[in-house]
């Protein structure tokens, strides 16, 4: 088997240790035998996406995502056939913003997003930013779990028709919004750092299988040893919301 | 005579009485009236040092230097950078009058409290070291702090001393219309590269949005750069260090040879900036090289405990401090182990997603034995290590006294990496375990 990473703007779009999260599915896929490729591609890059299973974009300050955005609307059509072949996408923060129709960044500029879901972004005054930890319960393969993870974003997103999760602690897509993220079959798109995908396992291990199932179709990953994983988890989940309480 | 100032200066003499430091009279002052650090005659000279790492280290320098010159010198010396740390310097050294009793203040200002307090703080220079991504969490992002430090420095008239090879640092005097701006480099030395992986700032020029070309890395986007679209970076150095010898721990600018406090290429940048500062002021900077030979780095700096076998503890702040950090311990002799003090608070950043941008694969070394993760977020430290493949190697002990008792027992070298509110409390169980 054969998972191959499409790794967007790496040099660029790489906040708040976000390339853990590709370090994360290279490990957890090739623990189940699977064959990792983790391509990068950058401004001005020739790749073909459609040719990969999973398409990563990460977070990036105003001054990255301006520098990239041309290029990305430039990549649209190809995304669009990507999705279509059933690619899966995995969009942190800044990632997350460019899929929706526009972001206006904090000096009123306004950076046309790929339009491919219907929310935009526009963001909050200097001063005031979505910054903390941030528990959010979403339902997994009929599974309702947690997931923790670090939000430091200005941004305030809306209109979002189909949440990630539900806040349990921390601000999500507006402040206090209650909600968090954007979620359908293709795409998980989250403000959520932390990294996200180290301290969520059964995040990561979805990632993979909805990659996997553009060529294998559903398919149900061999159990790994979580100890240390869920120990992370859990231990920041209870104080988290112990604080809260 | 100031009721108000009487009473900081008061209750500053009283916890020194009782061998108490701290910023407490600061806060005090601060909450009487919040315009109290403006009230100060300032000194002739005031040095305002700020940057992401080597703050404390360059402005005791500094400091130290000015007074082997003969100066009498005010500074923050234990690293108090914050406003109330800073209003504690002034009323601690200041008559009833508010005039500050010295030839010079030499000040570590943090990044974020520099743009609030440098008109307050009337400063006739400002030293910046260098930018790299630090407890962002604080301040949003990098971007904001940088922007905000040019707003301010824009009309300044003073001396700004900004280290020429940090593209960051150097957009500062790229906006500054009324400075005198002097920069200090470093030449292509051993520990220079053509490439890096490193640098995760300094990647386009700042003017033009063009690619900034390096003819040289020292360490993280520390280096030689230009943008070959509009020149930004091609700076004439006003101090440059000509040649550095590693072996006999010296370095040479104009000809005349200094000696460097620590063996490494942070501790010649931040050589360079004392030196510049003293050639500025007309002193001779024979002074500040007799302070580099004798100088002792502040606590948690590489600082040796006598447990079973030596153990060397570093405090580290950011992925930049902590891979120069990780590259100093790999690079000692022989069988070791290593323990991580990983902790969350307010002064550590909440976010400890940059243990992921740092390069903790330097550890994967067959000389190191064993690791252990503790403090608050040790579990999150042992995940890092997991993911470059050190799992069988890793031993979470979240109580900080047991950890350290663990590296006393295993009777090998040992090295301790810990963030800022682990360190005190490290550092106490250190001197209790190693007169045991």
């Amino acid at each position: 088997m054969k998972l191959k990473i499409l790794w967007m703007y790496h040099n660029l779009m790489d906040l708040y240790g976000d390339k853990g999260n590709i370090e994360v599915l290279r490990y957890r896929a090739s623990k189940r035998g699977i064959e990792v490729v983790v391509d990068t591609c950058t401004i001005g890059e020739e790749k073909d996406i459609t040719d990969y299973d999973l398409f990563f974009l990460g977070g990036g300050a105003d001054r990255e995502q301006t520098l990239i955005y041309k290029d990305l609307l430039q990549r649209k059509p190809q995304i669009l056939q990507a999705l279509d072949n059933g690619i899966a996408c995995l969009l942190i923060c800044g990632g997350y913003q460019l899929f929706g129709q526009y972001y206006l960044d904090q000096d009123g500029n306004r950076i046309d997003g790929l339009g491919i879901y219907d929310y935009y972004t526009e963001s909050s005054d200097r001063d005031h930013r979505c910054i903390g930890n941030i528990v959010v319960e979403t339902t997994i393969q009929n599974q309702t779990i947690t997931v923790v993870g670090f939000e430091n974003h200005g941004g305030q997103t809306k209109n979002v028709s189909t949440v990630f999760g539900k806040v349990l602690s921390g601000h999500g897509n507006t402040f206090h919004d209650g909600t968090e993220g954007f979620m359908n079959d293709q795409t998980i798109a989250t403000y959520m750092h932390g990294p996200l995908l180290p301290k969520n396992p059964m995040i990561a291990d979805e990632v993979i299988r909805r990659a996997l199932k553009k060529n294998y179709g559903d398919l149900q990953l061999d159990p790994l040893n979580d100890e240390l994983e869920n120990q992370a988890h859990y231990t920041m989940v209870k104080r988290i919301l112990k604080k809260n309480s | 005579m100031d009721l108000r100032l009487l009473t900081v200066q008061l209750s500053h003499k009283v916890l020194r009485a009782f061998g108490r430091g701290g910023s407490m009279p600061g806060r005090l002052a601060l909450k009487m009236d919040p315009t109290f650090i403006s009230k100060f005659q300032m000194p002739k000279i005031v040095i305002l040092v700020t940057g992401t790492n080597g703050k404390t280290t360059t402005s005791n320098l500094i400091a130290r230097s000015l007074e082997q010159a003969g100066l009498k010198v005010i500074n923050n010396h234990r690293g108090d950078n914050l406003n109330v740390g800073i209003a504690t310097l002034l009323a601690a050294n200041s008559d009833a009058n508010f005039c500050i009793q010295a030839d010079a203040a030499v000040i570590e200002v943090d990044e974020l409290t520099l743009y609030r307090q440098f008109k307050a703080l009337k400063p006739t220079a400002l030293v910046v070291n260098n930018f790299f991504r630090d407890q962002l969490d604080r301040a949003g992002e990098m971007e904001t702090i940088i922007r905000k430090i040019q707003e301010v420095t824009q009309n300044f008239t003073g001396d700004l001393i900004l280290n020429g090879d940090d593209p960051n640092v150097v957009r500062i005097g790229d906006t500054a219309r009324s400075a005198q701006v002097h920069y200090f480099s470093v030449c292509k030395n051993a520990v220079s590269t053509d490439t890096t992986n490193e640098a995760s700032e300094g990647k386009f020029c700042p003017r033009c949005g063009n690619p900034l070309i390096y003819s040289y890395y020292q360490y993280s986007h520390i280096g030689r750069f230009i943008c070959k679209h509009d020149n930004f970076g091609d700076i004439t150095p006003y101090t440059y260090v000509e040649s550095i010898d590693y072996q006999n721990e010296t370095f040479t600018v104009d000809h005349i040879q200094y000696h460097s406090f620590m063996n490494t290429i942070y501790a010649i940048y931040n050589c360079s900036a004392v030196l510049t500062v003293m050639k500025l002021l007309g002193l001779d900077t024979k002074y500040a090289n007799e302070v580099f030979t004798n100088f002792k780095m502040s606590e948690g700096r590489n600082e040796v405990f006598a447990l079973s076998k030596p153990c060397i503890i570093n405090l580290v702040k950011n992925p930049t401090g902590a891979n120069e950090v990780m590259k100093y311990i790999v690079a000692q002799p022989g069988d070791k182990n290593i323990c991580i003090f990983l902790n969350d608070n307010a002064q550590d950043g909440h976010d400890i997603s940059w243990i992921w941008d740092a390069h903790f694969e330097r550890l994967n070394q067959s000389d190191v034995k064993t690791i252990v993760c503790s403090g608050l977020r040790a579990y999150d430290m042992a995940l890092r290590l997991k993911y470059e493949g050190m799992e069988d190697r890793i031993q979470v002990i979240e109580d900080k006294e047991k950890a350290i008792q663990w590296l006393d027992q295993a009777n090998m070298n040992s090295y301790v990496i810990a963030t800022y509110t682990a360190l005190h409390s490290v550092r106490a169980i250190l001197e209790k375990e190693s007169t045991k």
